[in-house]
Order: C-alpha cells, then sequence, then structure tokens
C-alpha cells in the first residue's frame, strides 16, 4: 500500500509541470533561459521524448538523490531543500512537545470531572482557540505579544540558525513553536479528553478502582493508555498536516523552512523547487502517517490482534 | 453498563420523549451565519460603499458613522470590504462542498450499500488519495495551473475534499447498511433506491451535516491561507484572507485593519464549530467520525 | 442467630441513581448480615438491583448521580457517607470484588501479572520481585497452567475462563476477608463455570473469607450457599436458610425463580416455566407489591400495599408477601 501510494504522489508530483500553461521549457527556464541552459534542461527532463519515457528519465534522477537544478537560482533543488528541511522538523518537534505537555494534564483533568467548572473552562477555551485560524494567531501574537516583549518576529534576518546560537535560535522560533502548538494543542486536548471519558466508564477502571488505588493512579496507569489510540492517529494527521501546511507561520514570520522556499519559489516561478518541495513533504507526510500506524500497534496490543 | 441498562430498560417502558433542547446560544450562531449569507448575497443590493473605492481624503480613518468600522491604508471601507470578503470565502466553500458532497457522498452510500466489489475498489482509490497531502495537493495544481480563477479554486478544493466525504459517509451508512432493518427492506423486495432514500439517507444525514459544518469552516480557513500565498482571488478583489495579509505591512500603525478582518472571519468560524458540536451532541455522533 | 461475629452489618440501605428521566430506586430497604466465613447468595432476576446492590455494600457505585442512605458496617467499618480516600484503605484488603464480565473488567493494555500485583506493590509495599513471585503463586493458585509465562500475556490472549480465573486472581491478591462475587460465570461455558465455582468454594474455604455469591441462577446457589437473599426490584422479598427457601419457600416469585431452573431430579425434557410478564419498571414501580403484576395470586391488595418482609416459622426465614403459599413440604433441589 505504501509503496503504491508513494508511487502515485510521484506520478501527481511529476505530471506537475505539464498542467504548466504553453511549453514547460520556457517556463521552468524562466530567466535563466539560454541554448545551453534549454539543453540542459532537455537532458534532465527529456523533455523532447514521449509522455512515459520523460516519467522515466525523471523518477531514475529522482531516486539517485537529483530533483534537478533550479535555472533560475543555479542551485541544486535538493541541497535547497536539506537546508530548509531541518527548520521544519525543528519547529513542529518544539510544537508537539509544548502540545502535548499541556494536552495531556488538561485532558485529564476535564475527564475526572465532565462538565464540572474546570471542564468547561478548558473546554470552551479550546472551542475558541478552534476556532482562530494559525495565520490570525500569529497577527495576534505579534500584535500584542511579540512587540511588547521585543521578541523577534518579522523581517529576513529574523531566524537564527541552531548551529550558530542556539539561545537566539529557540528564542526565533518561539513564536511559530507555539502557534503551531496552539492549533495542535486544541486538537488533541478535545481528542484525549472524549476517548478518558469513554475509557473511565469501562468496567475495567471500576475493577481497578476496587483495588483502592490512588485516584491519580487509576488516570495515569489504567486510564491513560487505552485512551491514547485515537489521539496517536490524530497525531500522525496533524504532524504531516503541520508539515504541509507549515508554509503560513513560516512566511509570516519569515523563517526559511520549507513551507517559506515553497511560496518563495511559487513567487519566483521556480517550478522545479515547487515541485521537488511538493515531493519531498508529501512522501514525508505518507512516511509520518505510517510511523504512528506502528505506534498505535504497540500502544493497544488489541489493534495487531484484530 | 448496569446502571445504562436499568435506565435503558425502564425508558422502553414509558419512552418520555425526552426533549433535548439546543440552546439559545446555537440559535445565536445560526442567526449569526445566516446574516452573513444574506448579506454576502445582498452586498450589490445593500447601502455599503464601494470596496475597492479609494478615497485619499480619509487614509487609516477610524470609525465613523460614514465608514462604519473606518478605513484602510487607501481609503477604503472596511466594513464593506469585510461584507465583499466575505463573499468569497462564501463562495468557496458552498462551491467545494457541492463538489465534495455531490460526488463523495452519493459514492459512499452506494459503496456501503453495495458492499463487494464495487465498494473495495472504490475505497482502495479513495483511500489512496486521502493519503495525500490535500494541502500541499491543492497549493501544487492552483500554483502550476494558471491562470488562476475563482472556479477553479473551488473545483481543486471540491475535488481534494471527495475522498474525504466518501469516507465519513460510506461508514456512516455502514454501520446502518447492516442493521436488520435494512436487510428485511430488502428481503421484502424493496427497491435498492427507495432503501438509499428511505432507509440510508435520514440515518445519514445527521452526520453529513456535522461534517459539511466543519468541511465549510475548514474551506474557509484554507481560503484564508491560500490568499496569503497570492493563490487567492487577485486584489482588489477583497477577500478576508487578502484583508488580513494586506493589513500586515502596516500592523503597527493600523491594527484594526487586521482585526476586524480577523475578528469576522473567527466568528463565523465559531458559529459553524458551535453548531456542528451542538449538532452532534443532539444526533449523538461520536466526535471520532468526523 | 448464631452469636458469631458479624463481618457485614447491612441496614436499611437505600441506592437511588438520579437519571435524566428521573429518581431511580435500584435498591430500597435492604438490611441483612453476613458471618465470618459464611457464603451467602443473592438471586434475582437481571435489573433486579442485585449487582447495584453488591456494588453499594462495598461502596464502589458510580460517583456521579447516586444517592445512598441506610447503613454498611463492614467489619467495622461504616461504608455509606465514607468518602473515595477513606474507602479505599478498605477494598482490596478488606472486601475485593470478582466482576461479572472478564472480557472487559481486565484491562486491555495491561499485562495480567503487572493487573494482579498492583495491589501488592502500591497497597501492601512490596517490592517488584517480591510481588511477582507472589503474583505467580496467585496464577498457579487459579489453576492457570505455566504462571510464570502468563504473568505477561495481555488478556485479550486468553480465553474467557482463563480470564475469569485472572479475576479471581487479583481479587484474591490482597487477601480479602469478604469476596463479593458478582455473577462470576455468566459469560462462561456451563462446564467452565462449574469449575470456577468450585475454584471459589475451594478458596473460600482456603483462605478463610466470606463470599457473597450474586447470581441470576438458583441452581449456582444451591450447593454452595448457607443462606439466600432473593430479590426483586430492588428489595429484599425473601431471606433465609438455603434449604429452607428451596424446601419451604413462600413467595410466589421465589417460586417461579425455583421453577426457571433446570433441576437434576426432573425427568428429562420437563419444560422450564418462564415466568410471565417483565420485570417492572424502575422508574415507576407499582404502589403495591413490585411483583403483584406478573402473580397469579395477587389480590387488590397486593396491588394497592406494599408488603413488609415478615418472619416465616423458621427462624431467620422471612418473606413479603400478602399471600404467601402454603406451607408444606416440598422436594428438595
Amino acid at each position: 500500500m505504501l509503496i503504491v501510494i508513494v508511487f502515485i504522489i510521484t506520478v501527481g508530483a511529476f505530471y506537475l509541470i505539464h498542467l504548466l500553461p504553453g511549453d514547460p521549457a520556457v517556463v521552468i527556464l524562466g530567466t535563466g533561459d539560454s541554448p545551453a541552459n534549454r539543453a540542459k534542461l532537455y537532458r534532465q527532463l527529456g523533455l523532447n521524448k514521449p509522455i512515459l519515457e520523460q516519467y522515466f528519465v525523471w523518477i531514475k534522477n529522482v531516486v539517485r538523490g537529483n530533483l534537478g537544478t533550479s535555472f533560475i537560482s543555479q542551485t541544486s533543488v535538493w541541497s535547497t531543500i536539506k537546508t530548509a528541511l531541518p527548520i521544519d522538523v525543528e519547529i513542529i518537534f518544539l510544537s508537539q512537545i509544548l502540545a502535548f505537555a499541556v494536552a495531556i494534564p488538561t485532558a485529564m483533568r476535564s475527564a475526572r470531572k465532565p462538565d464540572g467548572w474546570l471542564d468547561r473552562i478548558l473546554s470552551a477555551g479550546s472551542f475558541t482557540l478552534l476556532s482562530i485560524p494559525s495565520f490570525v494567531m500569529i497577527v495576534l501574537l505579534v500584535l500584542f505579544v511579540a512587540i511588547k516583549l521585543g521578541i523577534p518576529h518579522t523581517g529576513p534576518s529574523s531566524y537564527i540558525s541552531l548551529s550558530a546560537d542556539w539561545i537566539g535560535n529557540l528564542e526565533s522560533l518561539a513564536l511559530p513553536s507555539f502557534t503551531l502548538a496552539v492549533g495542535s494543542y486544541v486538537v488533541y486536548y478535545r481528542v484525549l479528553r472524549s476517548d478518558l471519558i469513554a475509557t473511565l466508564q469501562e468496567e475495567f477502571i471500576t475493577m481497578a478502582r476496587s483495588k483502592g488505588i490512588s485516584q491519580r493512579r487509576i488516570m495515569w496507569r489504567h486510564a491513560f493508555r487505552p485512551s491514547t489510540v485515537a489521539l496517536l492517529g490524530t497525531a500522525g494527521v496533524n504532524i504531516g498536516g503541520l508539515l504541509a501546511g507549515g508554509f503560513i507561520v513560516q512566511y509570516l514570520l519569515s523563517i526559511p523552512g520549507l513551507g517559506y522556499t515553497l511560496i518563495a519559489s511559487i513567487g519566483r516561478s521556480d517550478y522545479l523547487v515547487v515541485q521537488g518541495v511538493v515531493l519531498v513533504v508529501s512522501v514525508g507526510v505518507i512516511l509520518i502517517n505510517f510511523a504512528f500506524d506502528i505506534v498505535i500497534n504497540i500502544v493497544d496490543p488489541r489493534i495487531s490482534r484484530e | 453498563m448496569y446502571v445504562n441498562e436499568m435506565v435503558e430498560e425502564a425508558s422502553v417502558h414509558n419512552r418520555p420523549e425526552r426533549k433535548k433542547r439546543l440552546g439559545l446560544l446555537f440559535w445565536i450562531c445560526v442567526g449569526w451565519i445566516a446574516l452573513n449569507l444574506l448579506a454576502a448575497a445582498l452586498a450589490n443590493v445593500l447601502p455599503l460603499q464601494n470596496p475597492i473605492f479609494q478615497n485619499y481624503a480619509s487614509v487609516n480613518a477610524g470609525p465613523s458613522l460614514h465608514h462604519l468600522l473606518g478605513t484602510d491604508d487607501l481609503g477604503r471601507d472596511i466594513f464593506s470590504r469585510i461584507v465583499f470578503g466575505s463573499r468569497v470565502s462564501i463562495e468557496v466553500s458552498l462551491g467545494a462542498m457541492v463538489i465534495g458532497f455531490g460526488v463523495g457522498a452519493p459514492l459512499g452510500m452506494l459503496a456501503a450499500y453495495r458492499r463487494g466489489k464495487f465498494d473495495s475498489i472504490l475505497s482502495s482509490v479513495m483511500y489512496v488519495f486521502l493519503a495525500f497531502p490535500a494541502i500541499i495537493a491543492t497549493i501544487a495544481v492552483l500554483s502550476f495551473w494558471t491562470p488562476r480563477s475563482l472556479l477553479k479554486i473551488i473545483v481543486v478544493i471540491g475535488v481534494a475534499s471527495i475522498p474525504l466525504v466518501y469516507r465519513v459517509i460510506r461508514s456512516a451508512a455502514m454501520t446502518v447498511a447492516t442493521k436488520d432493518y435494512v436487510v428485511a427492506a430488502k428481503v421484502q423486495g424493496a427497491t435498492d433506491r427507495r432503501i438509499l432514500m428511505k432507509e440510508l439517507l435520514p440515518n445519514v444525514a445527521p452526520i453529513g451535516i456535522s461534517f459539511l459544518l466543519v468541511g465549510i469552516a475548514t474551506v474557509v480557513t484554507l481560503e484564508g491561507a491560500l490568499a496569503f500565498l497570492g493563490l487567492s482571488v487577485n486584489a482588489p478583489t477583497p477577500s478576508w484572507g487578502n484583508m488580513i495579509n494586506e493589513s500586515l505591512a502596516i500592523l503597527q500603525t493600523n491594527p484594526w485593519l487586521a482585526i476586524f478582518p480577523s475578528l469576522a472571519m473567527c466568528l463565523f468560524l465559531l458559529c459553524l464549530n458551535f453548531i456542528g458540536d451542538r449538532l452532534r451532541a443532539h444526533f449523538d455522533v461520536s466526535e471520532g467520525k468526523l | 442467630m448464631s452469636t458469631e461475629r458479624k463481618l457485614l452489618v447491612v441496614k436499611d440501605l437505600a441506592t437511588t441513581f438520579h437519571t435524566p428521566s428521573g429518581p431511580l430506586a435500584a435498591v430500597g430497604g435492604v438490611s441483612f448480615d453476613l458471618n465470618q466465613n459464611e457464603t451467602l447468595g443473592i438471586v434475582g432476576e437481571s435489573g433486579s438491583g442485585k449487582t447495584v446492590l453488591s456494588r453499594t455494600i462495598m461502596g464502589l457505585q458510580p460517583r456521579n448521580n447516586v444517592e445512598v442512605s441506610g447503613s454498611v458496617l463492614l467489619n467495622g467499618f461504616e461504608v455509606v457517607g465514607a468518602s473515595e480516600k477513606e474507602k479505599r484503605s478498605i477494598w482490596g484488603l478488606e472486601v475485593a470484588m470478582i466482576f461479572q464480565d472478564p472480557m472487559t473488567s481486565l484491562n486491555p493494555v495491561m499485562r495480567i501479572g503487572k493487573q494482579i500485583d498492583e495491589i501488592l506493590r502500591v497497597r501492601l509495599g512490596m517490592d517488584r520481585q517480591a510481588a511477582k513471585a507472589k503474583a505467580i503463586d496467585l496464577l498457579d493458585l487459579v489453576g492457570i497452567s505455566s504462571p510464570a509465562e502468563r504473568y505477561n500475556v495481555f488478556p485479550g490472549e486468553l480465553s474467557g475462563g482463563m480470564r475469569q480465573r485472572v479475576v479471581i486472581a487479583t481479587a484474591l491478591a490482597g487477601s480479602p476477608k469478604l469476596l463479593m462475587a458478582d455473577e462470576p460465570t455468566t459469560g462462561l461455558d456451563v462446564t467452565i463455570q462449574a469449575q470456577i465455582l468450585n475454584l471459589l468454594e475451594e478458596l473460600k474455604e482456603r483462605m478463610q473469607m466470606s463470599v457473597v455469591l450474586v447470581t441470576h441462577d438458583l441452581g449456582v446457589v444451591a450447593t454452595r450457599t448457607s443462606r439466600i437473599i432473593v430479590m426483586y426490584a430492588g428489595r429484599i422479598v425473601e431471606m433465609g436458610s438455603t434449604r429452607e427457601v428451596f424446601a419451604r419457600h413462600r413467595m410466589p416469585y421465589t417460586r417461579a425463580l425455583l421453577e426457571g431452573s433446570p433441576k437434576v431430579s426432573n425427568p428429562s425434557h420437563t419444560r422450564l416455566l418462564a415466568i410471565p410478564g417483565r420485570p417492572p419498571n424502575m422508574l415507576n414501580l407499582p404502589k403495591g407489591c413490585s411483583f403483584a403484576p406478573r402473580c397469579s395470586f395477587a389480590t387488590d391488595r397486593c396491588r394497592e400495599e406494599r408488603p413488609e418482609l415478615e418472619a416465616a416459622s423458621e427462624p431467620g426465614h422471612t418473606f413479603a408477601c400478602w399471600n404467601p403459599l402454603p406451607v408444606k413440604e416440598r422436594a428438595s433441589a
């Protein structure tokens, strides 16, 4: 299944070029149009050959890690992606730690007394946050927090790489990570809360109670793990979504990750880079979902047995 | 649990016909959405300022009787731009959902009802497309498929939503299609058409409507995101996303420019989500199904 | 009655659930006691409140929307009105419960050994090694073969009968003085049922426990209990020594229950008599005797006035009925 999906993605990404109006060579070369480049592009994409053969020429290069060379920036597409990708990974990593760190304890508290005052507040809060798109969230954060606290928030120089200065790096990623964390938190809190409430109705929870163990232990040792299946499934989809949809945050805060690269390339009509990013992100999303499926099977032995 | 059994046992006897109330807030939200739809539909007839007329005499003006929410940096009326901007969000989301539900829902119901080869082939095709990251596919297609137009945006988002709608509707219909009364109707020789319309549809509809509301909210957000990338409608046509995007450049001098359209969008989404949530509770649809 | 020290004294116990459709009196006016080392049977149809009663005795009723009144004195501890925290001190060590359905009462994502030794480690403070050794002993005790390997399996890898043995081992881990067995064999095959019941009886003797055996099946309690409580619609309708109740029951409902369970003495293919009618609507109980609508002896008085428990000829035997069955020797089951 995985292989079939990846295959179809490569076909899709390959075919994108042919959606361009007119001669793809003219469009791709853009400002870099010259007889030498044109010959190179034809070699690279096999543009004069039948379309099926073009695909094989292209996929052979892709498998070798050669996504082509952009004729606009004159750099290899793969090296562009390689410098951008770690930034996405870091933002997603930070945001997920933050989201889970808040979502798990708050969902636990809510589920202990559903419809209690704390649950009502938390649920209403999550509901409101659910309705704030990430770009609105950023605007609000920049307006009301970043400007006041002097947190770097905009301009091309705002990103500081991890190797240069790790404190500065964390500072420069604070806003984007926080924004993504808020969106993730809402989803995780809601899913975990409703599953925990369902789990707490189960007979084995009453049995655990009859052992005379503490509420805390019942929540963490008995109720938590059986309630995480939907949470993990959601997390897989959500993290994939952050990789694919992180461009808004990156664009608004000038963080040069993959999403930023994507938008910049669309703006410059640098189609080979767009194609490369689409391919890498798509495959990445699939792999993330796949990885989470495996984790779910480990966490809940019921699933693999069915 | 045993208590539930006792309660169920008890309710079999006297069927109290408990009226579940949707609550005042629900109707306020419905009202707000209706108001938005109405304003968007009638924007041309309403006594609104021209949303693209640039009045350099009053730039970045505060709220006044003439300009209810003030003007932007080009002297355009913000209130009128928000109303006209809502048209893009509403057109795109409704249009995309027409495509998504128009194709996905009947296919999902048919697959659940027919089962067998039809279902397994269709479902595996849908599964493959479902695994595709829809956002990135949308962006990719829109950025290559030039020149852009509102119709193309609707088509791309609509097509991308088909597998999602298909999955939700199919699984909802599946639980109904295996129920005894559907099997009984089949045995009694009811036509397929009749079973689909009379038995499946009424049971699938609540889930479908809840999902439709979630879908509209998602597309509104997505359209906003596309506007940031310059992949939505072109300036000077206003859309909520466009307005927020344009406001960023002068965020510090005139924050209202960002806040008003953001507020309009968030209120719209909040109401949609709330209506969907109340309906789910009303029809006892678990959140996991969406 | 005997002068032995009472392990359990229940007085006027009532459990009411607040449901969306109004209050539901699941248990009402229940009083009885239990001696050390005695086995008591609680019998009734499903929905008669016996499960709620057994949980209320432990104080294990749901936490929300429940009201409990009366008194449950368990080895000197007043359960009614005690906080969850106070009740935790007796749960597992003084009183433990074997749950109805072994398919749902074990945590599906926790290895069974961990579920058994949880009490040992958390409540008795044993270290990991000692607790594991004790848990393996317990698995062996309840008749699970190769216990050391089974310690590490998940509940889903075991059959229903094996899982119920694990549930029993878990209940026994804290060496409780009182074991509440709530339909311990309902979900199991007939042959397994007998095995489990015999195991319980054997363990009760070995560990010097008192047992409350809750069941809908009079056949189960006939030979294994010294006394029986028959419940209907949340109330005790007849109570007495097992022999007496089987031989000289006075309440028509008890007879109906007896006729509904197969007996060895019956000639084969004897038709079992089902009790006519349906169990009562607990939200809207009839004014008089709850059983009246289904009772062939019912009179206007039965429909108007609720009978209280009254003493029969033998001490300790009581019943609640306006038109009791005549006393005559019957063949015991």
